[in-house]
């Protein structure tokens, strides 16, 4: 029995199916045409054996269908609007490579959105073989304009304007227009070559010329690959060149604080003790900041996706996964990427794709509690909905990191349940307690827990 | 002629040629006059009311 894919409807030559395990796409005749002179290349065999390109097997076709590949199936799906400014940027010179080379063997890529691209063991990867298509002369790159919306201008708006793009990735699935984009960038950018050219010029060319049908203008008046390839080389000398630091010291220095380094080692031992356990496969590591703990999970077999909301130290963790089960996603647990799209079900939760066997919670929940003012038990029962054990550290009101995130609170602001009596009472409803560890400080109790 | 799934652009169509470097912007200046004044009267017929040229089209409107 196969499932569509519920984000997989746009192109009517290529739709994705799950039949259990499996991944199978299936094709219409111009799908069939573009995969066979697809995988006649030597580009296409280079690229599957150095992991950009996922692995594809043509199997026998289904009723309705004129053609069909299998596809293996990947652990995790990830949206940009979830990724840092390195993966997005990473995903993007891919994007680009991916079309020179195929450009080069007289293939285009019809479209071009970081949606095509999944991060495996720290690495991206392009997933969707039915954008590929033979190169018909005197066509223009069709993705272009889709390149800039949802890969170059989020970048633009991180490097050149220095306000994150992944709250209007996830606001606006399309990305940001030209117009947009000309009226974000200010003082000296809006006169460097690239912005007049991708941004302004580009904004300026969608208002006068509508949707007027130009294809065929082009073809005669001389278009070829060869200008494709001069737009693909300098956007990749373009992408290359942007980067981004963040200024501000933030949690970028969480491994210097006293109470991280005092308790790390024990915590370590506690969580290889419960990975022991609970043998799990997959691991969600809430507030995973610089990726310790994320890190010994991975190394004890799981795959490890590590959550936070703080960009710059997650950009730093995602450096450091290549060739390591560790999956970064940069979310905010207060607000978590929600279902969207089409139906609201174009785009699955983050909770929904991230499946956890077993949930880490080290470190987080007293800033859900004290930060984001959600009630003890509340974030409890959401840690149970899941219906795996949690490994989870207590923080006591009396800790002196509780202390600053409640420096402008009164006690009446405060919820009741903080408490490490209140807390144990409110756990006991959901959770049977396996193993429990008091911290040095006194004030913060580590607990592993099973669902009742 | 070839249609996809995906709505390019005429504008952004036009001016990646542009960024093609010299030999784009010929081809970009050729399209553009091709397409000047299209579907207000007859699809197939050029209009000459338009005085502007492509190599103004792909300037930034703000300065």
């Amino acid at each position: 029995m196969s499932t569509p894919v519920p984000g997989s409807f746009r192109d009517p030559a290529s739709r994705v199916v799950f039949d259990g395990d499996k991944v199978t796409r299936l094709l219409d005749e111009r799908g069939v045409e573009g995969w066979r002179a697809l995988s006649r290349t030597e580009f296409f065999r280079k690229a599957v054996a150095d992991g950009r390109l996922i692995e594809s097997v043509e199997v026998d076709p289904p009723d309705g269908s004129a053609g069909a590949l299998i596809h293996p199936r990947l652990d995790l799906i990830t949206y940009p609007y979830e990724w840092t400014f390195s993966m997005l940027r990473d995903a993007a010179l891919l994007q680009l490579d991916l079309l020179e080379e195929a450009l080069s063997a007289g293939l285009t890529i019809k479209d071009a959105t970081p949606y095509n691209i999944q991060f495996v063991d720290g690495r991206p990867r392009f997933i969707d073989i039915g954008s590929f298509e033979t190169y018909r002369k005197g066509e223009p790159w069709i993705g272009y304009r889709q390149f800039t919306r949802q890969f170059l201008f989020p970048l633009m708006l991180r490097a050149w304007v220095g306000v994150p793009f992944q709250p209007w990735l996830r606001g606006d699935l399309e990305g940001l227009t030209p117009a947009q984009m000309s009226k974000l960038l200010a003082g000296r950018k809006r006169f460097n070559t690239s912005a007049l050219l991708h941004v302004r010029a580009q904004a300026r060319m969608e208002s006068r010329m509508g949707d007027r049908a130009v294809r065929k203008d082009l073809s005669e008046a001389g278009f070829n690959a060869d200008l494709i390839l001069a737009n693909v080389r300098k956007l990749r000398n373009l992408v290359g060149s942007l980067s981004w630091e963040e200024g501000e010291q933030g949690w970028s220095t969480y491994g210097e604080c006293s109470h991280v380094a005092r308790d790390r080692t024990a915590k370590s031992e506690f969580l290889e003790t419960a990975l022991k356990r609970f043998a799990p496969r997959r691991v969600v590591d809430l507030g995973a900041n610089d990726g310790h703990f994320s890190r010994i999970a991975a190394a004890n077999g799981a795959l490890a996706i590590a959550i936070d909301s703080y960009e710059p130290v997650l950009d730093e963790v995602y450096r450091t996964s290549a060739g390591t089960s560790l999956a970064v996603a940069l979310t905010d647990l207060a607000n978590p990427s929600p279902s969207q799209g089409w139906a609201s079900q174009e785009r699955a939760s983050l909770m929904e794709r991230a499946r956890p066997d077993l949930i880490l919670a080290f470190g987080v929940i007293h800033h859900l509690i004290y930060g984001a003012s959600i009630p003890p038990g509340e974030v409890v029962r959401w840690l149970s909905t899941f219906g795996c054990p949690v490994v989870l550290e207590f923080v006591s009101p009396s800790d002196e990191m509780v202390s600053k995130l409640v420096g402008n609170k009164l006690p009446h602001e405060l919820h009741p349940g903080g408490e490490e009596s209140e807390f144990r009472a409110i756990l006991d409803k959901l959770f049977v307690t396996s193993d429990e560890h008091v911290l040095s400080s006194a004030t913060r109790v580590l607990f592993a827990l099973e669902p009742r | 002629m070839i249609f996809g799934y995906l709505d390019p652009g005429s504008g952004s169509l036009i001016l990646q040629a542009v960024i093609g470097g010299l030999t784009g912007i010929g081809v970009a200046y050729k399209a553009y006059r091709a397409k000047r004044g299209l579907g207000k009267v007859d699809p197939g017929s050029e209009q000459d009311g338009d005085e502007e040229k492509a190599g103004d089209a792909a300037l930034p409107a703000e300065s």
